[in-house]
């Protein structure tokens, strides 16, 4: 029998393993009203970001994308929209709205701030209630939806944490759930094994056009990448080259074929057992605030010198192996395979640590990121505004 | 003794898993099994997940680990030597880019 989650269960189907009302500025005008709300009621959650103004084409596409796909996400049980004028506030709050949860969309010009506050904690107050009566109910693991990304990795990333985390993420997609995966940029120099693992053709030729695409923006700069890619913090750690740090970046891909290519704007289909590919940013926030927004609620975070992202809505379980950022950084790590690194244990063993792990955050477990507040929560800007 | 790790047996550099003194002897393990496959003295005090030659890599030899090229040498290197950016560049994204 496959094993089970305790999660709650949307209206449509989909499956959260947190319970909070979001607050969701559109705009970054709209941050003060929407951390306002959050201030005066408990259990809601507000999304403040500097865009949303003068945006336009697939950029103004993409932070729609983000800001409906992060209210439409499964940890949210119902969600507040606030942005300075109607239209575009009600697009994004009409999007939520598809998935069958509450939502309700304030705008602040006519009425200013307070007012603003005022109308929509109301609301908020009546949807945490709502919220509040939601319960846990035993689910199957194949309605998780996962997501994994690694930062400030060093080669204690590829030697251990990231294969141990391949082991969870094999083990996964065994019961039918789906993860994915992103970091465009970072698979340069392993781009054409990850190619090699996509499952159709149709699918490889798009992954190789959004690879081209991603990489000739960074390569037409002309500069040197030392200390951008890698990172200062990846250099410390040892990894020297680009092609370095994508050869153990794959390493927590684990096995599977890879049976879906998302871009930006591409919602993650239906289905069981997928690896997905979706193209982001290989910054932290960025890439977890892109996978949250198309519906992972739970991410598994491999670090090696010490990345402590985290996220307003899902949890982000930090898994290291190497022993001195464990020992220094002690309070952000979940899960410690520094014994695989030291060659103590197998990636079996290790491999079960994280993925018992996760399923505990499923179940409920809050992980460092969340206890510190590590809310970063961080739309991707493709290009300047009009 | 200090330990370092292969990916894969062709790898022409070891990650070590301790800090390491200059002159110190290395004994280093294939991950797959984790046996040893050899030993190596250390020529440079290199820390903890930094990589170390085992064998000599000539200027513009190419660097091998997970039994792939991860970066080309920019000068001669020396078994036992600490590699990284001092001695060894990305062929992609090296400026100016080499393509």
């Amino acid at each position: 029998m496959n094993p089970t989650i305790k999660g709650y269960i949307r209206e449509n189907g989909s499956v959260g393993v947190r319970n909070y009302v979001a607050v969701i500025p559109v705009d970054d005008l709209s941050n003060t009203a929407a951390v306002g709300v959050s201030k005066l009621i408990r259990g809601t959650v507000a999304l403040p970001h500097p865009y949303g103004r003068l945006q336009f084409g697939s950029d103004l596409d993409l932070l729609f994308h983000i800001l409906s796909g992060t209210g439409a996400n499964p940890n949210i049980s119902a969600a507040i929209v606030i942005g300075i004028e109607d239209n575009w506030t009600n697009k994004v709050a009409d999007k939520i709205a598809e998935t069958g949860k509450p939502v309700a969309a304030f705008s602040i010009e006519g009425y200013g701030d307070l007012k603003t506050i005022n109308r929509a904690s109301e609301k908020a107050k009546e949807f945490v209630q709502i919220s509040s009566e939601k319960q846990r109910t035993e689910v199957d693991l194949s309605s998780l939806v996962a997501s994994i990304k690694c930062g400030e990795s060093d080669t204690t990333s590829g030697a251990a944490s990231n294969p141990a985390t391949g082991y969870a993420v094999d083990k996964l997609i065994d019961y039918g759930s789906t993860v994915m995966f992103g970091e465009t940029s970072e698979l340069t120099g392993a781009e054409d094994i990850v190619a090699s693992r996509i499952s159709t053709q149709e699918l490889r030729e798009k992954f190789w056009k959004i690879f081209k695409e991603y990489t000739n923006i960074i390569e037409s700069q002309g500069v040197d990448l030392l200390g951008s890619q890698p990172t200062e913090g990846n250099i410390k750690g040892g990894l020297t080259t680009i092609e370095e740090k994508a050869l153990g970046n794959i390493q927590k891909l684990g096995t599977k074929p890879i049976t879906c290519v998302l871009d930006y704007l591409d919602p993650l289909p239906q289905g069981k057992s997928r690896l997905c590919f979706v193209n982001t940013s290989s910054a932290a926030a960025e890439a977890v605030t892109l996978f949250a927004a198309k519906g992972s609620v739970l991410h598994l975070f491999t670090t090696g010198q010490g990345n402590i992202v985290g996220h307003p809505i899902i949890p982000v379980v930090k898994i290291s192996a190497n022993p001195k950022t464990i020992s220094t950084m002690k309070e952000h790590i979940d899960v410690d395979v520094s014994d695989l690194l030291g060659l103590k244990i197998d990636l079996r063993e290790a491999g079960e640590r994280v993925f018992e792990y996760a399923i505990r955050t499923a179940n409920g477990r809050l992980t460092a990121s969340e206890i510190l507040q590590h809310d970063e929560f961080s739309p991707i800007k493709l290009y300047v505004s009009a | 003794m200090a330990k370092a790790l292969i990916h894969e047996k062709e790898d022409n550099v070891g990650v070590l898993i301790s800090d390491t003194k200059q002159g110190e002897e290395v004994e280093v393990f294939y991950i797959a099994d984790k046996n040893p496959l050899t030993k190596v003295v250390s020529q440079d005090s290199i820390p903890l997940g930094h990589k170390i030659a085992l064998r000599d890599i000539k200027q513009g030899e190419e660097v091998i680990k997970y039994g792939r090229i991860i970066g080309v040498a920019t000068k001669d290197i020396k078994r036992g030597e600490h590699v990284h950016t001092h001695n060894l560049r990305s062929k992609r994204w090296s400026f100016p880019l080499r393509r």
